[in-house]
């Protein structure tokens, strides 16, 4: 009687330290999404940069050594054209998508040129932003809106971070 | 014109790198150079000042920081011990989320979606890399913006 007594409150005990100490942290792993992980499956071809908006996802591609930006429709399963994003003469760096997928900031290198855009996917347009004073960018994020970037960008051998908000 | 703004530092000599903006413009998560290490830290692009961030002040180096909506979740590649890991801080309660992957496959980048609903990670699978989607849902709540949601949520669905 005594022993399961003092069995029962060491237990209660452990519980009660093992929430104390735990009770800040979770550890479990995530659900994949299994049915949308198949648009990234394809063995040729390599996927990084991932950049999630609610719907949809950029990433850059390498697809038999040409290296693009593709758009996913996460609902639709579906890649999603972008038109005038991609030249073949052009090697993307780092991408971000608003919200709603309708603008997508990007970086990318042309001949000696280290450029940052803004493509309209409503209107199809590649907007080529000015950096000031200037420098080299790395990478790039984009708010929600598709208003405001923030850059990384390299100026006499340091990392700086630009914030430009754009007015329309 | 676009008007710039350059982000201060105390530390003249600091790095700033791998940006990451909140969904409403507000919050900005970046990694600074903290005596060697590389460290994520969050900044109010409003005035400027640097957000205390309960969990990760350690376990560095930190990678690929991404931010919800409101900025309530910071995710980030952290090292515990040999292992690359992704974790997510909740600012609202201070809870922090560790999420081993599957395979022990090591994650490399990150995207938090704005509502924080998925999480994409890309992953080094044989030799290439991969994207792979997770489900936060049952994990964390929403962070989501209404009122924003609302109003940019039409031009996508073509209405």
């Amino acid at each position: 009687m005594k022993l399961n007594f003092s069995i029962k409150t060491s237990f209660y005990s452990f519980y009660l330290i093992s929430l104390i100490f735990l009770g800040g942290c979770s550890n479990s792993q995530m659900r994949s999404l299994y049915g949308l992980n198949s648009l990234f499956s394809q063995p040729s071809i390599s996927y990084r940069e991932p950049s999630l908006g609610l719907k949809f996802l950029a990433t850059i591609v390498n697809d038999n050594g040409q290296e693009k930006i593709k758009l996913f429709d996460l609902r639709g399963k579906r890649s999603v054209a972008l038109p005038g994003i991609n030249r073949f003469d052009a090697q993307p760096i780092s991408v971000s998508i608003s919200a709603n997928g309708a603008r997508l900031a990007l970086i990318r290198q042309r001949v000696d040129q280290t450029e940052l855009l803004l493509y309209r996917r409503n209107l199809g347009t590649l907007q080529r932003l000015e950096i000031s004073p200037k420098g080299i960018p790395r990478r790039v994020s984009i708010d929600a809106s598709g208003k405001i970037l923030a850059v990384q960008v390299s100026r006499e051998g340091r990392w700086y971070i630009d914030v430009i908000r754009l007015q329309s | 014109m676009p008007q710039v703004d350059r982000l201060q530092d105390s530390f003249l000599t600091r790095s700033q790198e791998e940006p990451a903006l909140s969904g409403n413009g507000d919050k900005l998560a970046l990694i600074v150079d903290q005596n060697g290490k590389p460290s994520v830290q969050l900044r109010d692009l409003r005035n400027g000042k640097v957000l205390p961030l309960r969990h990760l002040v350690r376990h560095q180096p930190h990678s690929s920081p991404s931010l919800s909506w409101n900025g309530r979740y910071l995710a980030v590649i952290v090292q515990r011990g040999n292992r690359r890991m992704v974790v997510i801080e909740d600012s609202l309660n201070g809870r922090i989320h560790q999420l081993p992957l599957p395979g022990e496959r090591i994650p490399i980048r990150l995207s938090l979606s704005p509502d924080a609903a998925q999480l994409a990670v890309q992953v080094t699978d044989r030799g290439r890399w991969r994207i792979q989607l997770f489900d936060l849902s049952e994990k964390i709540e929403p962070d989501r913006s209404m009122g924003s949601l609302r109003s940019i949520d039409l031009p996508a669905l073509g209405k």
